[in-house]
């Protein structure tokens, strides 16, 4: 089944100029780029939110609308307390099934399954105020959940959150089964989850590719406001999984993408091989 | 204008929800006949909440503080709105702070709610003198300051007297004509300088939305 | 931020317990056939009724007594003003002042009728929480959007007085104290400018957030199915309660008709 989101557009003054993308059901693309890039306006007009001046969505095959509700796409907004707008969490969370038009036995049973999945269960009862930055986001999650989507995109779902908020997020977003899209500056975050990334700057997507050697081509990243994440910066003291796999591994990963070339650096050491 | 329990004979409490609840159908009818009521909900209620959390924003006049009623501004704002977001607002203020009586929110609904409705068109009649031009230029700055100040002064004005006349008529007291007169008139003047002072801060908030965000002027 | 409410909502009471639409009929009326209570005879028994129904209701006195504070401000001028102002018969005269009886009557019935409803109005919103009563309105036929309304700005509320309050930290760490009355050589027309902006920071950020507000209430699908009313249920006990508190009212009113009409 192709789940092709095919669309060129521009927008307001060159928000989104010509943007162009396709994603595979089960896929998990990351999005990066520099504050301005478009990021959240490109959401916004995928799930017919926003209204795009030109280009065409085509969501699972369907042609999507400017005004279209489709549950099968779902999304997370950077700012948790914009999407729990009800007084209470259950509340939040059954919104969308309610809307779905659901019966009110099916609109519970989606609750509680959102909830459990985000681990947010005993908390149902809560004002969202009362709530951490971490738990709001997990409620904020559940609360698309909810509604069943197949496509779910995540607006730097990691923003405010502390270490270990962060790390259930990781591994919550690991452990998905749905196609996922995120934009995040957390690039580690990205690397984590994602296994392929498109590199956002002025309205257009830049690159597309490998994570790992995407975001590890310098002289890209910089370009673009953005700078390589640590983990694949070479250590003089390899203690990275990818350096201490390559050790042993004359094959290097990239595939098919030609903007990404390693520089001369450094710190590389002989025995790693290069492919130009 | 917060006229609590106990005062007002009930027949005045129940007239008083009585024209609430006209005033409330008209604004509500009104508000669907806009193309997209829905869109404009979030919106009026996050400004209800906001006007609510401004107005405890303290002035200080040595030697005490006074909190401003801003439903001058209220109107100017939310135009139609501005009814449900004060009837909201005080219904709020009677069930968290017991400022203001559970049988006289439909009074005292009435009596702020309908004079922001007025302020609103008040408010509303700059686009008559002025045209809809470069909002940075003097005369539109100029004339939304005025028209801001009318609003704001004539809200508080307006629900004053409306308090005032409605005490009054209809409070039990046996008073003798003179005490009364003397302090209706002391009353009476007494709102003169706030009205004022709403009128000049309401002037400002407006020159201040006009310059930041236009839109929440715009109908 | 504290709005003190739903402090003590989750207490164990008949009242507590009562179902909140039941509740919130029942109670009205009563308060409202105490607003309509204006012989004196009847004020031992609208007290003797409140504070039976306070008791009950299990909340504490302490409670009952922060919340008569700021209204009871009010009070105090019209107890000081109204006993020497109002009425003919004089009863004492202290000095040049006059302490009249009508005016001493006048005050106590006010008082009464006062503390009666507010008491009541306590164990009313007080027993249940907000959420609940909001929703026991709409179930009770509040137009849907009063009710969203409703909903959407207790829910905000909140974070904008948390904002209200961090603005103000922030313009105190820079040396501008909104609460000092007179000191600090603050002129009146830049400290109103201030405040303006201030006034106006609130609105605009409120205006944004109601926009990214409104898209994801659109997301999922706000509009497009009509929302559905929330089920209450209600057992026998609850009924019971409402009949025997619109009795309690209807007696009330009934006793005041009487004695109206027939003088005393």
């Amino acid at each position: 089944m192709v789940s092709g989101l095919s669309f060129s557009y521009p927008d307001k003054p060159g928000v989104l100029r010509d943007a162009s993308l396709e994603v595979l059901p089960g896929e998990r693309v990351g999005l990066i780029g520099p504050n301005g890039a478009g990021k959240t306006s490109f959401f916004l007009v995928i799930c017919g939110v926003l209204k795009p001046d030109g280009g065409e969505i085509l969501l699972f095959g369907e042609p999507m609308a400017h005004g279209d509700f489709r549950p099968e796409i779902g999304m997370v907004f950077q700012n948790p307390d914009d999407q729990l707008f009800c007084p209470s969490v259950r509340d939040d969370v059954a919104f969308g099934p309610q809307n779905l038009g659901l019966l009110k036995e099916e609109v519970e049973a989606r609750v509680t399954e959102a909830l459990s999945l985000a681990g947010m269960l005993e908390l149902a009862g809560r004002p969202p105020h009362h709530l951490s930055g971490g738990e709001k986001r997990m409620v904020s999650i559940a609360g698309v959940l909810a509604m069943h989507p197949r496509l779910l995109i995540y607006d730097e779902p990691n923003a405010n959150l502390d270490i270990r908020s962060r790390r259930r997020l990781i591994r919550f977003l690991q452990a998905s089964k749905e196609t996922v899209l995120i934009a995040s500056h957390d690039l580690e975050l990205i690397l984590e989850v994602c296994d392929r990334v498109l590199l956002m700057d002025e309205g257009c997507i830049v690159a597309d590719g490998n994570p790992r050697g995407l975001m590890g081509d310098v002289e890209l990243m910089e370009a673009h406001g953005l700078e390589r994440p640590h983990s694949l910066v070479p250590h003089a003291e390899p203690h990275h999984e990818w350096e201490t796999r390559r050790q042993g591994d004359k094959k290097t990963r990239r595939q098919g993408d030609k903007k990404t070339r390693r520089q001369g650096d450094k710190e590389t050491r002989s025995n790693r091989k290069t492919q130009p | 204008m917060h006229i609590p329990d106990g005062i007002l004979p009930a027949a005045v409490s129940v007239a008083g929800y009585a024209t609430t609840g006209a005033a409330t159908w008209y604004s509500l009818r009104r508000i669907n006949r806009k193309e997209n009521p829905q869109e404009s909900i979030p919106r009026a209620s996050l400004l209800t909440a906001a006007f609510f959390v401004a107005s405890w924003i303290h002035i200080p006049i040595p030697p005490t503080s006074v909190h401003l009623v801003l439903n001058g501004l209220l109107g100017a704002v939310l135009g139609y709105y501005a009814f449900p977001a004060i009837l909201i607002g005080l219904f709020f203020q009677a069930v968290m702070f017991q400022h203001g009586g559970l049988t006289t929110l439909g009074v005292n609904a009435t009596v702020m709610g309908v004079p922001a409705l007025l302020a609103y068109h008040v408010f509303r009649l700059r686009n008559v003198v002025v045209r809809r031009g470069d909002p940075g230029d003097r005369p539109h700055q100029v004339w939304t300051g005025v028209f801001g100040f009318l609003a704001g002064s004539g809200g508080l004005g307006i629900s004053a007297l409306m308090a005032l006349i409605l005490l009054i008529t209809t409070v039990p007291a046996h008073l003798d004509v003179e005490v009364e007169r003397a302090s209706v008139y002391a009353l009476a003047v007494a709102h003169i300088p706030l009205m004022v002072l709403e009128g000049i801060f309401t002037a400002l908030v407006v020159l201040f939305l006009q310059r930041v965000r236009p839109e929440l002027l715009e109908d | 931020m504290k709005l003190g409410l739903d402090e003590h909502a989750h207490l164990d009471s008949p009242l507590h317990h009562w179902e909140t639409r039941y509740k919130l009929v029942g109670l009205m009326v009563l308060i409202f056939a105490f607003s309509f209570v204006q012989d004196l005879r009847l004020l031992p028994a609208m007290l003797v009724v409140t504070f039976a129904l306070y008791s009950v209701s299990r909340l504490p006195l302490s409670y009952l007594l922060t919340r008569l504070r700021a209204p009871g401000f009010f009070l105090l001028i019209v107890a000081v003003l109204l006993p020497f102002l109002s009425g003919s018969t004089v009863i004492l005269r202290i000095g040049s002042l006059a302490l009249r009886q009508e005016g001493c009557l006048d005050l106590l019935l006010i008082v009464t009728k006062f503390v009666s409803i507010l008491t009541t109005g306590l164990v009313l919103f007080g027993t249940a929480p907000f959420l609940a009563i909001i929703k026991a309105m709409r179930a009770l036929g509040l137009p849907p959007v009063l009710a969203d309304m409703t909903l959407l700005s207790y829910r905000y509320l909140y974070e904008i007085g948390d904002d209200l309050e961090t603005m103000e930290t922030a313009m105190g760490l820079r040396g501008f104290r909104a609460r000092r009355s007179g000191r600090g050589g603050h002129k009146a027309m830049p400290l109103l400018g201030v405040l303006a902006s201030l006034a106006g920071t609130i609105l605009v950020r409120s205006y944004e957030q109601s926009e990214r507000v409104y898209k994801a209430m659109v997301l999922r699908g706000y509009g497009h199915s009509p929302r559905p009313r929330d089920e209450f249920q209600a057992c026998p006990r609850d009924v019971v309660g409402l009949g025997g508190v619109l009795v309690l009212a209807a007696g009330f009113v009934a006793a005041e008709i009487f004695f109206r009409r027939f003088g005393g």
